[in-house]
């Protein structure tokens, strides 16, 4: 029996925001990477191929981290400790970008100086040649700070600084315009938000295809339902020509994942649980893999081996059946 | 359009004083003010008064009733406090606002309603909260309220159902499906019952310099589902101009032209086109960006107005 298969034609397109500059493009970069542009939902082959595919960053510090997993501590071993180092392991776990996550503090407990900010910046460009993100440590006086030197440090590699926020993004936007870099905008999962956010920030004079922006998720089991919801609503409005929505999103599972207490604890749980380790990377592989299905463009991981397994998804949902 | 006056409502630092300083003049003052502009009932919104609802509610009854002749409406979720004010009216047919098809509530505030002759507003909202789709909004009224009003004879001319308006600035998805409530309860009983709205809840939370445009293309969509009574502020003059021009059908200006046409599309069970509007006219260009918002078509953000329109 042949049946038809409905599809639906979208008036809106996702905009393309491309990470990394070559040296001919004024960068240090060995290659650069695009995501967004598709004019479908996700994975609807049939109606029409994204031009891109979902894209894996791994989130690396610039210190060794002293809130992580030991699991995550662990498997990055010695490189955890050495930016630079970090980054090249990363990339050989399959990293398609890094993700430099700032610290508020030095190994000394003072706050992390512009100048530590730049050096480890420095040091991750010099040790991969993937496109990067550098995220501030999360409090906007440090962000702002640090930020700024590094987005100047680094003028031309079109970076994606974050994170801008409704009450934080000015100085972070200036600097991406002044240096011509990218930037992320995260609201807390609600579209009204997501979408004055992107507004605002446009309304400063940074073009729209250097904006990302992350919707804010939660784990698997801890409100994803909401992030999914937030997701697939601002990419219908997007396909429906909303030209405010229609920016590739970016998601942090990693950092999510990380902190539930299914990936956190391996004593003293039930032991229908099972084995610590093995559930820790289902449980940001499942959320990794959830949100890229809901239209994530960028999911930000912290295990190699989630990386392996969400790249394998990604392999998996982009082959296109013949018989479609 | 009757409206019942929305400005003494506890929400607001002006009133929330005078409360406290037991302040008549101020009340009397502002009672005046709205049913001069046109309230034809006046809401009193006091909040749940735990404390001092023996004394607050007979005392704002006794302190408006002197300068007023309109029905007043208890808008409180504290029903002894209601009652205690019913028993002071003197004057209209007072409101109650309200009960919803919450168990409870339905059981114990139709009976107050009765036993004091006041008309009763009636929230479509049940146990579970307020439903987004009309359908499920529209069958609390056919399947709890109005059975229930039977049950005890309460006179169908005497209820009034409020089917919930809820704001733009994250419960978007509510607001078309609210026209369309509108439009069914009409038919939902023979005689049909009231409908009465809070037209400024659509923009609760939106920055203060788009409430009105909000309010205003709102209130034109849903009188063109059927709306002739709503909760809304007397003093807001380019609402009730705009109100006029429905109800007038003035198409002698532009924008009155584009009020009607929305309107008529609304009645049609059409959807506005941007054909519509004369997009080179700024106040038209608003128009129909809010009734984009309205509709659910673009998602709401505070600059919304900023945007550039979409067809």
């Amino acid at each position: 029996m042949s049946a038809e298969i409905p599809k639906d034609s979208w008036s809106g397109t996702v905009r393309t925001v491309t990470l990394g500059a070559t040296p001919a493009e004024g960068g240090t970069r060995s290659h650069v990477v695009t995501v967004g542009g598709q004019k479908t939902l996700p994975f609807m082959h049939f109606e029409q191929v994204a031009p891109n595919r979902p894209v894996v960053a791994v989130e690396i510090k610039d210190r060794c981290p002293e809130d992580w997993s030991p699991l995550l501590l662990e498997v990055w071993g010695d490189a955890a400790i050495s930016p630079a180092a970090w980054a090249k392991q990363a990339e050989a776990a399959g990293a398609h970008v890094l993700v430099l996550a700032l610290s508020l503090t030095g190994d000394d407990g003072k706050p992390t100086t512009p100048q530590a900010a730049v050096a480890a910046t420095k040091a991750v460009l010099e040790a991969s040649g993937l496109p990067l993100l550098v995220f501030g440590p999360g409090q906007a006086e440090a962000d702002n700070e640090l930020l700024v030197a590094v987005a100047e440090a680094t003028k031309g590699e079109r970076i994606a600084l974050g994170i801008c926020e409704d009450k934080n993004y000015r100085t972070i936007v200036a600097a991406a315009l002044a240096n011509g870099h990218c930037v992320t905008a995260r609201s807390p999962m609600d579209v009204n938000l997501a979408k004055q956010l992107n507004i605002l920030i446009h309304d400063m004079g940074l073009p729209l295809d250097r904006i990302l922006m992350d919707p804010t998720t939660g784990a698997l089991g801890y409100g994803i339902e909401y992030g999914y919801s937030v997701m697939e609503r601002l990419r219908l409005a997007a396909l429906q020509g909303d030209a405010m929505t229609q920016l590739p999103m970016i998601v942090t599972p990693g950092f999510e994942a990380w902190k539930t207490k299914e990936s956190k604890v391996g004593r003293d749980v039930p032991e229908a649980w099972g084995d610590w380790r093995e559930r820790a990377i289902t449980w940001e592989t499942l959320t990794a893999v959830t949100l890229i299905e809901s239209g994530a463009d960028i999911v930000v991981l912290r295990h190699p081996e989630s990386v392996r397994r969400v790249r394998q998804a990604i392999d998996d949902l982009m082959t296109v059946p013949e018989t479609v | 359009m009757y409206i019942i006056g929305e400005n003494i409502h506890i929400i607001s630092e002006k009133v929330k004083e005078a409360l406290k300083a037991r302040d008549a003049h101020f009340f009397q003052n502002l009672a005046v003010k709205q049913v001069e502009a046109g309230a034809q009932a006046l809401d009193l919104n006091l909040g749940p008064r735990k404390a001092d609802w023996e004394e607050v509610f007979p005392w704002m009854v006794q302190t408006v009733e002197a300068v007023v002749d309109v029905p007043l409406s208890f808008d409180s979720t504290n029903i002894l406090g209601i009652e205690a004010g019913l028993k002071k009216i003197t004057k209209c047919q007072p409101i109650i606002n309200s009960t919803s098809a919450e168990p409870e509530r339905l059981e114990k505030v139709p009976l107050i309603a009765k036993q004091y002759n006041a008309r009763l507003i009636a929230l479509t909202m049940g146990a579970s909260g307020i439903p987004v789709s009309a359908d499920e909004r529209v069958n609390i009224a056919i399947e709890k309220l109005i059975p229930r009003m039977m049950e005890i004879d309460f006179p169908m001319s005497d209820l009034i159902i409020d089917p919930l308006v809820l704001t733009v600035s994250g419960c978007q998805e509510y607001c078309p499906e609210l026209v369309e409530a509108i439009r069914t309860l009409q038919y939902a009983w023979e005689p049909p019952p009231a409908i009465s709205v809070g037209l400024s809840n659509v923009s609760n939370a939106v920055p203060a310099e788009n409430r009105p445009i909000i309010n205003r293309t709102y209130c034109v969509m849903l009188m063109g589902a059927g709306l002739k009574m709503m909760i809304a502020n007397p003093l807001d003059e380019p609402l009730k101009e705009t109100i006029r021009i429905i109800e007038t059908r003035d198409d002698t200006t532009p924008v009155g032209r584009l009020y009607l046409k929305l309107h008529d599309r609304v009645a049609a069970s059409e959807t506005p086109t941007i054909e519509d509007v004369d997009m080179s006219d700024p106040e038209q260009a608003a128009i129909w960006k809010t009734v984009q918002i309205l509709l659910n078509k673009v998602i709401y953000a505070d600059s919304y107005l900023q945007q550039e329109a979409t067809a």
